[in-house]
């Protein structure tokens, strides 16, 4: 019996040989793939009548996110959105989430002195910052912004607040800067010259169009400053307004309100990197001189068009920085139910890679940011079957973003 | 080199080998070859669940997959053995399809909703089988073990990138062979136990278009039951049906 076996053991012994060899070869070992390197969630909650507006995302330390929504509840008295803010795992699970009844949240949330908080209003319109301990969602502070109808929140390098509100009486939209103990530095009121008011309060209760409000900040050789994409001289602009006077020295300007820059993000020096839609495309600009001391019309700047971007689409802009280089991301949403990475060379205007991420239902982005790990979690809202709008975050590892290999 | 490359070379100096050891008479007299077919179910062992949905209010929601006997696919394969009395070592390469679903429940109050993504697998294997087998006469049955190395197939369908290409399993196999003298007939049924996850973790929540999901760290096992016709190149046995009946 024994010699049988041996005698079979020695005929197949250069299958085995080989049959090793080709295991050793493959894909099997996944060891290095950790579960909070990439992932997508999709947070819902079984109360058919609620509808999750995401609005901003914040990677903390330690590990972890925390995402805030605006809810609209169908049976409600009060037609604003009220906040919910859930704290998740570094893998995306949930731990915590907490409801409160401030109203329409304004992206983003914000960091200061080992608290976060975000920036919403009462049921008077007036602004306020709360802010919360980020273990236990319990709100530690809140401080009254002296503004209404906040629709924009910026944290600066210097850890100054900048926040976008409406003013219904004078029909202006209002800037305003903040020290990081939440004390106002400076207010600048800029005319809207016709009552927006209405088109304003369907922004902030999701009724209406959802205007591409937003605050960045910019240094060149004309000086630092910020820009402020708001309502400005019956128009929606990108308003360029000195850092300490909070005066405006330029703008971008386009037809009323139907046409706009959806975003920007300041590149190098004068060079700046937008995205825009007009006469029912969207356009990138990944790469556009401006002068930011002169008032100049959106058509001048010549854009490519996406076509595959969904009507008027949200597009946002951002800085993703790794060990090989330095890129601009623009992510938005397309036609087809995918969020759409464009990613470009922070140094030029070459575009490196496109990434789609393909879903059963509508999505929309709302925010991004850069994780500790060099990838990025992007917040957008989903349609589940179609029906009811959930947040969904998805975290997409560093590798996609690196340089292909020769 | 690609894998399919490399999976190919290597075949293909497998069955150099193989023929010129069958240069050897000596050989020729212990080979049967043939072919075979037959039906599969395949049972999803889950080792660690990802759920794409999460529960703000901390429900969770059932997150599996399709039982064995829902999940019927098929094979079909060419089969080589070579045998004295008692051992006798198989191989059966070929296609290997398995079938079956991901289950994703999503719970609203006035509905509960269930997600199924189907998946349809299709291996190229080279399963290598070592059976022991008893002689009585017409029917000899065996049992033995079992291991395969499989590749799987390129697809259409998106889903199918959340799968890792290579997949590796042993199991157990029993059966009968039925000698109709110019043929034999060989009746086998196997548990094939997956011996690793297929699931690929970087690519998990790549669903492409098809549903939205997360695939679970999973083995592939399977119930496999085929039947195989052989002709052996050795001279026929003196226990004809004639001889049988007298």
């Amino acid at each position: 019996m024994w010699s049988v076996f041996t005698d079979i053991m020695a005929r197949f012994t250069t299958y085995i040989v080989l049959f090793s060899i080709l295991i050793a070869g493959c894909e099997i070992n996944q060891k290095d793939v950790l579960p909070e390197d990439g992932f997508v969630k999709i947070y819902n909650h079984p109360e058919e009548i609620l509808s999750f507006y995401p609005e901003s995302v914040m990677e903390l330390q330690g590990g972890g996110y925390l995402h805030i929504s605006a809810v609209k509840d169908e049976t409600s008295d009060i037609e604003y959105p009220y906040t919910y803010l859930v704290r998740t795992s570094a893998t995306g699970e949930v731990e915590w989430t907490r409801t409160y009844d401030w109203l329409a949240p304004s992206s983003r949330l914000i960091q200061q002195n080992n608290q976060i908080g975000f920036v919403a209003m009462n049921q008077q319109f007036h602004a306020f910052a709360i802010m919360i301990d980020p273990g236990t969602g319990d709100i530690s502070e809140q401080h009254s912004l002296d503004m209404t109808m906040p629709l924009y929140t910026f944290t600066d390098t210097q850890g100054n607040l900048v926040v976008l509100g409406y003013d219904f009486v004078t029909r202006s939209s209002w800037i305003s800067k903040y020290n990081s103990s939440f004390t106002l530095q400076r207010t600048t009121m800029l005319s809207i010259n016709t009552d927006l008011e209405y088109l304003i309060q369907r922004h902030l209760n999701k009724t209406g169009q959802d205007f591409p409000f937003y605050i960045g900040e910019y240094s060149n050789a004309s000086g630092a400053g910020y820009y402020v994409n708001c309502f400005y001289n019956y128009t929606l602009r990108t308003v360029f307004m000195d850092i300490s006077s909070l005066n405006a020295t330029g703008d971008i300007y386009s037809f009323q309100i139907e046409e706009g820059i959806s975003s920007t993000i300041q590149k190098t020096g004068s060079l700046f990197g937008l995205t825009s839609y007009y006469e029912g495309n969207n356009y990138i600009l990944p790469e556009v001189e401006i002068d930011v001391t002169t008032s100049q019309n959106i058509k001048d700047l010549p854009g490519d068009p996406l076509y595959e971007l969904t009507f008027k689409a949200c597009v946002i802009t951002g800085e993703l920085s790794n060990d090989a280089t330095d890129n601009t991301l623009f992510i938005s949403q397309t036609n087809t139910n995918s969020i759409v990475i464009y990613q470009y060379e922070m140094e030029s205007d070459s575009l490196v890679r496109t990434l789609y991420r393909n879903f059963d239902e509508r999505v929309e982005v709302a925010d991004f940011i850069q994780t500790g790990d060099n990838g990025i979690a992007i917040l957008a809202g989903i349609h589940i079957l179609g029906k009811y709008q959930r947040p969904l975050l998805v975290k997409i590892p560093g590798d996609q973003f690196l340089p292909e290999e020769e | 080199m690609t894998k399919p490359k490399l999976i190919f070379i290597v075949a293909g100096l497998i069955l150099l080998i193989q023929a010129s050891i069958a240069q050897k008479t000596s050989f020729l007299d212990h080979l049967r070859i043939g072919f075979g077919a037959g039906a599969n179910g395949a049972h999803i062992i889950d080792l660690e669940p990802y759920n794409v949905y999460e529960d703000l209010t901390g429900e969770t929601y059932k997150n599996s997959y399709s039982g064995l006997l829902q999940n019927i696919g098929n094979q079909y394969f060419v089969q080589a053995e070579w045998f004295n009395d008692y051992i006798i070592i198989a191989m059966k390469p070929g296609t290997y399809t398995y079938r079956f679903s991901k289950i994703n429940e999503v719970v609203f109050t006035n509905e509960t909703v269930e997600q199924v993504t189907p998946y349809l697998l299709r291996y190229l294997s080279v399963p290598i089988e070592v059976r022991y087998n008893l002689d009585f006469l017409r029917f000899r049955p065996y049992a033995g073990i079992n291991a395969t190395y499989s590749h799987l197939l390129g697809s259409h369908d998106a889903s199918n990138q959340t799968f890792i290409r290579p997949k590796i399993s042993a199991g157990a196999v029993a059966g009968t062979y039925i000698d109709l003298r110019y043929i034999i007939l060989d009746v086998n049924v196997g548990y094939h136990a997956g011996v690793h996850n297929i699931a690929s973790k970087p690519d998990r929540f790549e669903t492409g278009s098809g549903s939205t999901f997360a695939q679970n760290d999973i083995l592939l096992n399977d119930l496999q039951v085929s039947l195989s016709i052989l002709f052996s190149l050795q001279k026929q046995k003196h226990y004809s049906n004639v001889e049988c009946f007298y």
